[in-house]
């Protein structure tokens, strides 16, 4: 708890990131709140920057706070994967259970906005599917025919694909609808 | 500590203390008891008895029946005047209603009651003439209260009893919780009247509810012939003796031009010097010690914790706290946009508040908002653009 009032009275990072940058918002109607985090990319793909707003309670403030710092440095796809576990960053606060959850989703949103830029961008040979782990159209479909695969899920756990934002889950299903056809 | 926080709750005068203290000591009678200590103990309530009646303005002191508290009051007014009336089936009162009547009344609308809500204006004020219009026949109750616990308000209830007497046989039940120790209370168009003792510094724990002679309640706490029968339960002699010296305290001793002049200051000070702060209410008609302010696209509730790290105690109309969407159904009622409610500060001020309060308050706030402004998602809102989800 002293966590979250330090971060509270005190919150880092405030402000939007840097351009070029990709942002992403959460709000909640059940209590009100809006948050609003920016990232910077850098050309490892790891977070080089992280800055939000909000308006909320305490608690998601603090989270937000704690989110941006524990994402510095980061690749996108292990800060998606933090963000996939809200009851993580300040431990689970009664009848606050939400609010966490709302810094995670403006951070996944900002994440599937440079997935999907970084999609557009990509100069590889082959399609790049999943842009938190980088991994191509060609492998996911190597991986589905070598090991026989049918679900999302069995494609995340064989190659990493679709383990981060989620943003690539509707494309690698389209990749298995494809490999279902007689 | 700056106690900015009074209609939420009051200190203890320290006169009412004094008063109460023999009370918890030496007579610890029952007050229901044939003996000396019992007539010295039932002697106390019917002092305390006379004090209410006297700063509410009741005819007659057996119009005054003591309960626990303002809520018990306002069950038991409405309730029992229902109950007196059990052909008729509707029920008046308004959308800006304490949660005491509030929540009374929507469970008697899934109970088979008709409920008119009767909504206000930008201001706060009521709709009389959707209230005049909404009186039937069949209409039991008309409920209202004296003055907003949010926005200090006041509902001209002398008005509305008026208008019940005239149109309806309804019963006319002024929940007047916020308003006495702070407002002159006349009662000459009104049946039922709750307060609350730890409004106006007595404890927590007392309450009365005036029955107007003529009008008869049954019995909302069943047991024993206390209260002339009518309030059954051991009498909480202390807290009635010290609801009493509260009432006395008020009476004599009105402070309320002072605490409207440091009210004003207050919020005059943050109008001026703070931007995106709107006042909601009507400015004139309302009660002396309150100001409702919003601080548009902040988080009230960041408001109140930041000020609290400063030792300065007020509420929050926002329910940022709570996982269902509750936000101010009096500000909601009030029209105020909903980046104005979330970020809605309500000051109540007291008798113990001094100039060097308001001074300190006014030299911490500026720097708050401007730290939480320059922390809203609602984009530059310190440079005044706006930008919406």
């Amino acid at each position: 708890m002293t966590d979250v009032l330090s971060h509270f009275l005190n919150p880092r990072n405030v402000g939007d990131a840097d351009e070029p940058s990709f942002t992403g918002r959460s709000a909640s109607l059940a209590c009100g709140a809006h948050a609003r985090l920016s990232i910077q990319i850098d050309e490892r793909h790891r977070v080089s920057q992280a800055r939000f707003r909000a308006a909320g309670c305490d608690v998601l403030v603090a989270s937000a706070s704690l989110l941006t710092e524990r994402i510095a440095g980061l690749t996108t796809a292990d800060a998606a994967s933090l963000a996939q576990e809200p009851e993580t960053l300040v431990g689970v606060i009664q009848h606050r259970e939400h609010c966490p959850g709302l810094a995670c989703d403006a951070l996944l949103d900002a994440i599937r906005e440079y997935s999907n830029a970084a999609r557009d961008d990509w100069s590889g040979d082959e399609a790049l599917i999943c842009t938190c782990f980088f991994v191509s159209e060609r492998t996911i479909e190597q991986t589905i025919q070598t090991q026989g695969l049918t679900t999302v899920r069995e494609v995340t756990s064989a190659c990493n694909a679709g383990g981060g934002c989620g943003s690539c889950h509707q494309l690698i299903q389209e990749i298995l609808d494809t490999h279902d056809l007689p | 500590m700056i106690y900015l926080d009074n209609n939420a709750t009051t200190r203890v005068a320290p006169e009412v203390f004094a008063a109460m203290q023999p009370y918890l000591t030496e007579f610890y009678g029952n007050s229901s008891s044939a003996h000396t200590l019992g007539r010295t103990m039932k002697q106390a309530i019917e002092q305390a008895r006379e004090q209410v009646a006297a700063l509410i303005g009741a005819a007659d002191t057996s119009e005054i029946v003591f309960t626990s508290c303002g809520s018990e009051s306002d069950n038991w007014a409405i309730r029992g005047a229902l109950a007196t009336q059990p052909e008729k089936k509707h029920i008046i009162t308004t959308l800006v209603e304490h949660e005491a009547v509030r929540n009374v009344c929507r469970g008697l609308e899934k109970d088979g009651y008709e409920v008119s809500w009767i909504g206000v204006n930008e201001r706060g004020e009521i709709d009389l003439d959707g209230l005049s219009d909404a009186l039937r026949p069949d209409t039991a109750l008309v409920t209202v209260m004296l003055a907003n616990n949010e926005t200090g308000v006041l509902f001209p209830v002398n008005e509305i009893g008026r208008i019940v007497r005239e149109r309806s046989s309804a019963l006319f039940h002024v929940d007047g919780v916020q308003a006495v120790g702070k407002i002159p209370i006349d009662l000459t168009n009104v049946d039922l009247f709750a307060l609350s003792g730890h409004k106006l510094h007595a404890p927590q724990g007392v309450g009365a509810l005036y029955i107007r002679k003529g009008v008869s309640l049954p019995s909302f706490i069943i047991g024993g012939a206390q209260e002339q029968g009518r309030r059954a339960g051991t009498s909480a002699v202390a807290n009635i003796v010290g609801l009493g010296a509260a009432c006395k305290l008020a009476q004599e001793d009105d402070d309320h031009s002072r605490i409207r002049a440091l009210r004003d200051a207050l919020e005059n000070g943050i109008l001026e010097n703070i931007p995106n702060a709107r006042r909601n209410g009507d400015p004139e008609n309302r009660l002396p010690n309150t100001s409702n302010i919003s601080f548009e696209y902040i988080e009230g509730q960041n408001i109140l914790l930041h000020l609290d790290q400063f030792g300065i105690c007020v509420s929050t109309g926002s329910a940022c706290h709570s996982t269902t969407h509750e936000s101010s159904p009096t500000l909601h009622a009030m029209q105020v946009p909903y980046t104005a409610a979330q970020g809605s500060i309500r000051f109540s001020l007291g008798r113990y508040n001094t100039e060097a309060d308001i001074e300190t308050t006014l030299r911490v706030l500026p720097e708050i908002i401007e730290k939480l402004a320059a922390m809203s998602p609602y984009a530059e809102v310190s440079s005044g653009r706006r930008e919406k989800l």
